[in-house]
């Protein structure tokens, strides 16, 4: 890391000094209650909020910075009143914040043809609808001009005020972006970030990256076959650019910090079963170990003939804690959004979501997170309704199976009437939405919605143990169990010590237990084969689990896999969280069982490993053969944790939920909880001293 | 055929070997290191072990019959909590190569093995034996402290790929001090694969003022400096959490030296008699 990029950092990351500059919180209904006094249209609300946000925004420059443009208005108004919201929510189904979000646009729809042409282009097709007779789409076309003319105008405030305090870096990239096309590699960088900046000016949020080393390779290779650029100070443009992600990042909206959807992709199968894999995908994972910053988030497309090697610089990174890359394979996920009726090009062309979903960039308004299928409800109602009705296993099994068919289908029809905000600054990014003038929040080539899927693995742990020990072994009574589960176990200490601790995972490698996963799994996409939505999309089923399984474990009753009344489930494509499992080999064998093709919404299996295992090169090279070793044998998501202080603070408190986790001491390796406080403090301790 | 001791077979170990591995644990030792961090691994016989969390149901005191521990097992499964296990499973040879066998495929498809350790596995000799035998296309490497009589530790590092051995102490005196035995025989067998054809490295624990003076570097190091088959000595730094596991075989820790101390890693040594070293 240069000394400059040191500085920017200290400046943005550590010491927040761009913070005093921010205008102090408005009122964000301020603008919502002039709309509905008014009544604007959907349209005219949300083109004045993005150029008021736009308008209220000054230039600020900071030493040494050649990337600008910063926030400093705090609040992007609302553009709705409370009371209209829950007129809205009565009528639709408004999904999360009800903004276009969690899409990857084509930024190369206006970095290839800067603003004045793109200007032109819609000047040009205004006209045309105006001659047609259609007026709206004409004012579609005009309001997506003037949009362009106010972030112009943000833009030439800047290049004034950068020639004004001497800034020749930034005042020469502004005297052609964004205006004219990019033809420097800082250029491109410098028109992404308004871009990207005006997205969120606009409340449009997950505002993902997509395939950044696909799109802004040209600009790089450019200038280095020019000599303007050699690979050191393009990795030092590069990671400047990676810091404007963390600038104004706590000011987007999401669940919790971090949660803002700047996912990157890297790497991939072109159609033609070459490696897009290039300098630039090297170069990001480069920055990305040097920075140590949580955004972007770093996704890594593999296939079967990724050398190690990659793997191992991605390892490197995983070892610093942040939790990515996350790695996706093409050799599963291709051919899955194939099947899903994704052509072979927008297929191999995917990116990712905020979190894990796979979508299309610049050609889908696909939701692949409206809703979530709860496995345990279907396996909570078969025990209730049919475990004692129930001659054999099969009947049991095939009563599971029953009910999340009929889940299924009830969340497909629960989704109608769906209202997404316009965002006509996002549509200039789409294919077709600007020479249709039609807004993306109504649709784009690709529609579809996901569903993700929680509590997998407890249900199939159940399952499990319900034919093992009720139907083969009939070691308990159906009786006895439903009267064990109603009571929470209390009296029956050792069947929840054996259903909890000793009976069959799913994670531990027994492929009669990972055969009922990949059932309930197939039962799940089956059921959705063929269901269309109301946007003539289809659904995708998933092994996601988003915020869900914090949902859908709530008030639920004991469960035979020996997990207690309210405890939690597994995050995402992951082990249960209370039998001790034999390991990280049995782990990815397990849960690359199933065929996971057919549910390729999304959802990565999640591994733990401590990061003491990253202590040498070496060890760091064989974690690279764990993540591979799951892609080989077909795999289709990975996301690996190199489990840190904050991990271990909280295994501390809530060491239940942590009986998996190893740690690396002296030479040896322990279950973490099985330590003494004392120990376990100490491990902690030196994490801090590692950190 | 013959019935050996297993305490854990560990999945994914990096630190055991090349390549990725399972490590398969043979309970029982010679040794009385002072040090020792697997302390579940000295006896031969299974044994219980109590981890940490209990909140005192009582539903082990209710099941138990017997005066003191015999180590039957009867309060293990009866643990809310799965705090309780016996520690140590007898198994057939044949037993523990099937069980090896689920995943040595995967560990050889990616250049890796099986790594048998301890407790000493050279203690259960003629199980170990059989057992490697019938692993013939497994990458086979052991860890052993070499304390044991000439014969077995040929017959069984004969039958590996790579050998870790350790060196705890060059000087016997304070080696028997330290670990209850003289280090001889131990000095004997390695040297005994300098010239060989298996690869071996040299492991030291390195315990804050016993074993990490200059002195006794050098001497290790002039001791290897003539061995061709070695690939490089593993300074493994003495950490505190050794003694973690002490309280749940209801034994204590109780270290001769000073455990805050930090260790003299010197690898410089090392490198001055052309020996390559790592500190894991």
């Amino acid at each position: 890391m240069t000394e400059r990029i040191k500085r920017l950092k200290e400046y943005f990351i550590i010491e927040k000094e761009h913070h005093k500059i921010r205008k102090s919180r408005s009122d964000p209904y301020e603008l919502a209650r002039k709309f509905a006094a008014s009544s604007e249209t959907d349209l005219e609300r949300a083109y004045q909020r993005l150029i008021y946000v736009l308008d209220k925004e000054n230039p600020v420059l900071f030493p040494d910075e050649r990337i600008a443009f910063v926030r400093t208005v705090s609040t992007v108004p609302e553009i709705y009143t409370e009371e209209e919201m829950d007129d809205l929510k009565a009528g639709h189904w408004i999904h999360e914040l009800g903004d276009v979000s969690n899409i990857n646009v084509d930024y190369t729809k206006l970095l290839h043809t800067g603003f004045a042409e793109k200007r032109r282009e819609l000047l040009e097709m205004a006209a045309k609808h105006q001659v047609e007779n259609n007026a709206e789409k004409a004012d579609y076309n005009r309001i997506q001009v003037s949009i362009l003319d106010h972030i112009s105008g943000l833009a030439e405030k800047y290049r004034e005020l950068a020639v004004l305090q001497g800034n020749e870096s930034v005042a020469e990239s502004l005297s052609q972006v964004p205006e004219q096309a990019p033809h420097t590699f800082l250029e491109a960088l410098q028109m992404f970030r308004i871009l990207h900046y005006s997205m969120w000016c606009g409340r449009n949020y997950h505002n993902t990256i997509g395939r950044f080393d696909q799109y802004m390779y040209p600009y790089l290779k450019r200038d280095m076959d020019a000599g303007l650029l050699d690979e050191e100070n393009a990795l030092e443009l590069l990671e400047e650019f990676f810091l404007t992600f963390n600038r104004d990042s706590d000011l987007y909206p999401g669940i919790q910090q971090g949660d803002n959807g700047q996912s990157i992709v890297l790497g991939g199968l072109n159609p033609d079963g070459t490696d897009s894999y290039n300098l630039l995908s090297e170069l990001c994972l480069k920055a990305s170990l040097e920075l140590k910053l949580i955004d972007p988030k770093i996704n890594l497309r593999i296939h079967k003939g990724t050398p190690l090697s990659t793997y191992t610089l991605g390892s490197g990174l995983t070892k610093q804690g942040l939790g990515f890359p996350q790695y996706s394979n093409d050799d599963i996920v291709i051919p899955g959004l194939m099947d899903l009726g994704y052509s072979k090009e927008d297929a191999c062309n995917y990116a990712v979501a905020a979190c894990w979903e796979f979508i299309i960039p610049g050609r889908a308004m696909d939701i692949p997170n409206i809703g979530a299928l709860s496995y345990i409800e279907a396996l909570e109602k078969a025990l209730h309704e049919k475990l004692l009705c129930s001659e054999t296993y099969e009947e049991f099994l095939s009563a599971v199976k029953g009910n999340i068919r009929e889940l299924a289908k009830s969340l497909c029809e629960s989704i109608r009437g769906i209202y997404i905000f316009p965002a006509p600054f996002l549509s200039l990014m789409m294919e077709g939405s600007t020479e249709q003038a039609k807004d993306i929040s109504l649709g784009s080539i690709y529609n579809n919605f996901g569903f993700h899927g929680t509590g997998l693995s407890t249900a199939v742990d159940s399952i499990a143990s319900i034919k093992k020990y009720i139907y083969e072994e009939k070691k308990y009574t159906k009786k006895e169990l439903l009267e064990a589960l109603d009571r929470n176990f209390e009296n029956r200490p050792e069947m929840l010590n054996l259903f909890r601790y000793h009976s069959p995972k799913m994670g531990n490698n027994l492929e009669f237990v990972d055969e009922i996963a990949a059932d309930l799994l197939q039962e799940f996409s089956e059921t959705l084969k063929g269901m269309k939505n109301e946007r003539g999309g289809i659904f995708r089923a998933g092994t996601g689990t988003a915020m869900y399984y914090i949902w859908h474990s709530k008030d639920v009753d004991a469960t035979p896999d020996g997990r207690l009344k309210g405890e939690g489930l597994a995050a995402n494509y992951s082990p249960g969280l209370f039998g001790r499992l034999k390991g990280p080999v049995s782990i990815v064998r397990s849960f690359s069982r199933p065929d996971l093709k057919k549910n390729i919404n999304g959802g990565p299996l999640t591994l733990e490993l401590h990061d003491t295992v990253f202590r040498t090169q070496e060890s760091t090279e064989k974690v690279a053969i764990l993540v591979k070793s799951f892609m080989d044998l077909g795999g289709h998501q990975l996301q690996l944790n190199a489990v840190n202080r904050e991990k271990m603070l909280d295994a501390q408190k809530n060491p239940e939920n942590y009986s998996n986790l190893i740690v690396r001491v002296w030479g040896w390796s322990g279950y973490f909880i099985e330590l003494d406080k004392e120990y376990q403090d100490h491990i902690i301790q030196r994490m801090e001293l590692m950190e | 055929m013959k019935t050996g001791t297993v305490f854990e077979v560990k999945e994914f170990a990096v630190f055991d070997g090349p390549s990725v591995r399972q490590t398969v644990f043979l309970k029982g030792c010679p040794l009385r290191c002072n040090w020792c961090h697997n302390p579940e691994g000295l006896e031969t016989q299974p044994q219980l072990m109590v981890s940490g969390g209990c909140d005192h149901c009582g539903n082990c005191k209710r099941v138990c019959t017997h005066e003191s521990c015999i180590h039957c097992g009867a309060c293990v499964g009866v643990c809310p909590r799965g705090l309780r296990k016996i520690v140590g499973k007898r198994m057939t040879s044949e037993e523990l190569v099937n069980l090896l066998n689920v995943n040595s495929e995967y560990y050889t498809a990616y250049g890796g093995g099986v790594t048998f350790t301890g407790g000493e596995p050279m203690m259960q000799g003629e199980f170990l034996k059989e057992v490697l035998d019938g692993l013939p296309d497994i990458h086979k490497a052991i860890e052993t402290s070499a304390y044991t009589d000439s014969s077995t530790f040929k017959e069984i590092t004969g039958r590996t790929d790579y050998i870790m051995v350790d060196i705890k102490h060059f000087d016997g005196k304070v080696h028997k001090r330290y670990t209850g035995v003289d280090n001889k025989m131990i000095l004997d067998n390695i040297e005994s694969l300098f010239d060989g054809n298996i690869p071996f490295v040299v492991r030291i624990p390195l315990i804050p003022g016993v074993n990490d003076t200059r002195e006794n570097y050098e001497n290790i190091a002039k001791f290897l400096s003539k061995a061709t088959a070695l690939q490089r000595v593993e300074l493994m730094p003495y950490h505190k959490t050794a003694g973690a596991k002490y309280g749940m075989i209801g034994k204590a820790y109780r270290p001769m030296f000073d455990i805050d101390r930090p260790v003299l890693v010197s690898q410089g040594i090392f490198r001055d008699y052309g020996i390559r070293s790592e500190v894991l």
